[in-house]
């Protein structure tokens, strides 16, 4: 019964430790050759936070998200995850470690489902290996349930049963950003990184995932980084902004605060103009 | 196909002795958890719920409203989708001896204020955070009731504060507690109940004014389900699959009558978008539902195929050719020629049956449509897909079907015989009247119109139709619909209407011509169908404004118009049409919440429109309004073209 439903048991049954989520990026500077992409930029998120990272075209937010993903290898940084260092790390270890991520070009494999797309995501959570997976034991059966639960109860958070099996391929551009935020949860990470999530929607797609971040932070205390344009939606969700020009910290602060910031409006709109 | 678990001569005789919540006490001691009784789809997976299952939490559901207060004799509202939590809730408050009114989710604060306030509602059941926000927004009028139960809890943790909401988990907690107190009040109460007692209030569509509110007692709805299960292909374990608004008579007629009675199951989909899915997946014995899922099914399965490969088209033309032949042939009653019979055979196998499998319709036992005249061709359609489906009569007034075309005698045009203990008359102006046991015992405070449709126990229809020789009914349309041209030449707009919207093209129709020299129309495009068909053409469009205004999808309108102008007497011929720039919508007024056009209201919006397809006028333009969900109202200028057919 619907009147049962209750929070995904993977965010339900969280302890407090396991939600920790604590980032820290000292002096970040990344070059492309000739070209500063990042210089000196600091980071840090807390537990339960929601970091919102905005910024002119070309301001650097995708590079920084990039580094801190494990994308991109800064040429300089102190960079360390629940306090250990993540300098240099790979994706897969960053994976482990609990950071997850979707991607602004959404990379999701089209011709498989939206299950299928989402079962990939598990893969740092199963147990078992090729031997009894090939006879598909008892245990790896108990354990596949077990999996599909956890894809389920996502599936019907983010409001995705009607295309559960359908593939990726033939979804509409908004859906398939809603099908890579369920990937990206299904890794069960603490940080959750989302680049663009809002790019290229429809009105009602945004508030609908809108509503989603905004469960998942408040509700379930999900710790995430944000980058996004559209400026009203950030405003809206995020208690705290930083802002990117140029490879650059402006500021960061509340978001009313960041909004009348004199070097956030000539970053957006140039220097004439006054508002 | 499965064999059919009839229920026997005494139980049928027996069912109208039990009040709604009675009867589920009996089917969980009869059939307890040995048999399904309500499945659900969750999490992707059909949960199932016995019968014992069903009575404790009916149970529950009803010692929660006790503890909260209910009393016998008050109503309750209900704005649920078809989930099990609405039947938990209906019948719970009646084992208390309270009433129901189910409201369709889709009505807006304004409507629901005005319907809760009419019932003065204690309660109210709400499906999700949406309904609760609607609610909130007209609280100040709502000071009646006392508390609004939400089943969804999704998106509420900012509300829990608010004392007037309570989630539906803590009510079933609250009865839990109640029966540990006093275990003995449930089966007190039940025991209370009389069958001729009111048991819940159904809105009428008010196609003419505002909605009434027809009271159905607990006898009206046993009496139903005895005449259709002493009827109709159905049994002990069937399947239903609920997926009409439970505001409506259908799914409450089968839900809380015939599903109950029968012993059959309550399948509920998982949500409203994945029903194509999830009826594929139950394939349902039985479906009665209104003449537009006919349509649409027919017109999309027509698309389909149109888009398919050559190969498949031609396959499919002959076998429909084939299937046809044979079905005029069984209609006026002539012998099918062996050759055909084999040939039909075949096209069954490699036609039929497997897109009706496709479609979810293979396992139909008894197929059914109503609510609304239906075309030929759509029954023709089916049946020559092998499907047995038969056109049937009923109204929420006479506490749902009553007149069904018997097996063997289905003719294309007539809505058949009564069932059982019923009787069917012509009253002045060839209306319908109806006497039987079903027939509901008045509108919710209003005697005035209660006295003229309930007379000596007859119902007085509304609706104007005539018997034809074997006794069969033929409904022509509303009473005070039917309308006459200024030469007197009478015709039911329901009539030609529902011939033009077999076309895939056309998904709605409003006729005119009252008091007019000839007919003309407003069209609304299929917007999916149309939209496909403009796209293979490569005709540019952007909205369904623009798509109904192109030269060339006027073109495709006006041939199917022609097409159905060949079908009908010179005076019903259509002259002039308009394709409506906006689709009719309930949320501006133009439709009932049930899907039928308010004609009256429709005249009176778009009356310049009307004038001017009476006039010279080639083009008018126009500045139309659109009242969106929220409340907000948008206009639309365009300009409109006036077509000659």
């Amino acid at each position: 019964m619907k009147a049962f439903r209750a929070h995904p048991s993977i965010f339900a049954s969280r302890q407090p430790e396991e939600n920790r989520a604590e980032l820290e990026v000292k002096n970040l500077s990344l070059n492309f050759g000739g070209v500063v992409a990042l210089d000196n930029v600091d980071v840090s998120v807390h537990t339960g936070e929601l970091l919102a990272i905005i910024g002119p075209n070309g301001a650097g937010k995708t590079s920084l998200l990039n580094c801190i993903t494990g994308y991109y290898r800064p040429q300089k940084a102190t960079m360390s995850f629940n306090g250990q260092n993540i300098f240099h790390m790979s994706t897969h270890h960053l994976t482990v470690l609990g950071i997850g991520r979707t991607f602004q070009n959404i990379e999701l494999f089209p011709g498989i489902s939206v299950l299928s797309n989402m079962l990939l995501a598990r893969h740092i959570h199963t147990n078992y290996g090729v031997g009894l997976a090939s006879v598909f034991s008892p245990s790896v059966k108990k354990e596949e349930i077990g999996h599909r639960q956890v894809l389920e109860e996502l599936i019907d958070f983010l409001e995705m049963q009607a295309i559960r099996k359908q593939p990726v391929g033939s979804l509409p551009y908004g859906l398939r950003k809603r099908v890579e935020l369920g990937r990206a949860l299904a890794l069960e990470p603490k940080l959750l990184v989302l680049d663009e999530p809002f790019a290229g929607m429809t009105l009602e797609e945004k508030e609908d995932m809108v509503r989603f971040l905004i469960e998942l932070n408040e509700g379930w205390k999900q710790t995430m980084i944000l980058v996004e344009h559209d400026m009203s939606v950030v405003m809206s969700i995020s208690k705290r902004v930083m802002v990117l020009d140029f490879g650059k910290k402006i500021t960061e602060g509340p978001p009313e605060e960041v909004q009348n910031h004199p070097q956030v409006i000539k970053a957006y709109l140039g220097d004439a103009v006054k508002i | 196909m499965t064999k059919i678990e009839s229920l026997d001569e005494q139980t049928l005789s027996t069912l109208t002795q039990y009040t709604l919540p009675q009867m589920l006490a009996k089917q969980a001691q009869e059939l307890g958890s040995k048999r399904t009784a309500i499945r659900e789809k969750n999490f992707g997976i059909w949960q199932t719920y016995n019968w014992n299952d069903y009575l404790q939490y009916t149970k529950k559901v009803a010692l929660g409203l006790a503890s909260l207060g209910l009393k016998r004799g008050e109503n309750i509202g209900i704005i649920t989708n078809n989930r099990p939590e609405w039947l938990f809730t209906e019948l719970g408050a009646q084992a208390l001896g309270a009433v129901t009114l189910n409201l369709f989710t889709t009505a807006v604060a304004k409507e629901l204020a005005f319907d809760l306030t009419r019932v003065q509602a204690a309660f109210v059941i709400a499906e999700d955070q949406e309904q609760v926000d609607k609610l909130l927004e007209v609280k100040e009028e709502l000071s009646f009731v006392r508390k609004v139960i939400y089943i969804d809890p999704t998106g509420m943790r900012t509300y829990i504060d608010d004392p007037w909401l309570m989630s539906f988990q803590k009510l079933l907690e609250l009865g839990k507690d109640f029966d540990k107190k006093s275990p003995h009040y449930f089966a007190d109460e039940l025991s209370k109940g009389k069958p001729d007692e009111v048991a819940l209030m159904i809105m009428t569509s008010g196609t003419t004014g505002l909605p009434k509110l027809a009271m159905i007692t607990h006898e009206n709805f046993t009496e139903m389900a005895r005449k259709w299960l002493e009827t109709a292909p159905i049994g002990v374990g069937d399947n239903w699959i609920s997926i009409t608004p439970p505001a409506w008579i259908v799914d409450q007629m089968w839900g809380m009558g015939i599903t109950l009675s029968g012993g059959m199951i309550m399948n509920f989909p998982e949500t409203t978008e994945t029903v194509v899915e999830d009826f594929r997946d139950i394939g349902p014995t039985v479906i009665i539902t209104a003449s537009w899922f006919w349509e649409n099914l027919a017109s999309k399965i027509r698309v389909k195929i149109s888009d398919s490969s050559y190969i498949k088209r031609f396959l499919y033309k002959t076998c429909m050719k084939i299937g046809g032949a044979v079905v005029d042939r069984e209609s006026e009653k002539k012998e099918v020629p062996l050759y055909f019979k084999f040939l039909y055979w075949i096209a069954s196998r490699i036609m039929f049956r497997p897109l009706m499998d496709r479609t979810g319709c293979l396992q139909f036992r008894g197929a059914y449509t109503g609510g609304h005249p239906i075309s030929p061709d759509v029954i023709r359609f089916f049946r020559a897909n092998g499907i047995n489906l038969k056109q049937c009569y009923g109204l929420t007034e006479s506490g749902g079907i009553f007149q069904v075309q018997p097996d063997d005698e289905v003719k294309l045009e007539t809505v058949g015989v009564p069932l059982p203990r019923t009787e069917v008359k012509l009253g002045e102006d060839q209306e319908v009247l109806v006497l039987t046991k079903s027939n509901f015992v008045g509108y919710y405070q209003d005697a005035e119109e209660t006295a003229k449709s309930l007379r000596d126990g007859w119902l007085y229809t509304g609706d104007a139709g005539y018997i034809d020789d074997d006794g069969h009914l033929l409904i022509i349309g509303r009473k005070a619909e039917i309308m006459r041209t200024r030469e007197g030449e009478a015709f039911s707009p329901d009539f030609i209407e529902t011939r033009l919207k077999f076309s895939p093209y056309i998904k709605e129709a409003v006729i005119f011509g009252e008091g007019q020299p000839y007919i003309t129309a407003f069209i609304n495009l299929d917007f999916g169908n149309v939209g496909n068909w403009a796209e293979e053409r490569k005709i540019p469009y952007t909205t369904y404004t623009d798509l109904s205004q192109q030269p060339e999808v006027e073109e495709l309108i006006g041939g199917e118009i022609r097409q159905v102008n060949t079908q009908l007497p010179e005076p019903m011929q259509l002259v002039h049409f308009i394709l409506l720039y906006k689709l009719l919508d309930a949320d501006d007024e133009e439709l009932t919440r049930t899907g039928k056009v308010r004609r009256k209201f429709v005249f009176e919006q778009y009356k310049d429109l009307i004038d001017a397809m009476y006039s010279d006028k080639k083009e008018l333009e126009v500045k139309g309004q659109v009242k969106y969900r929220d409340g907000t109202v948008g206009t639309i200028e365009t300009t409109v073209r006036i077509v000659k057919v």
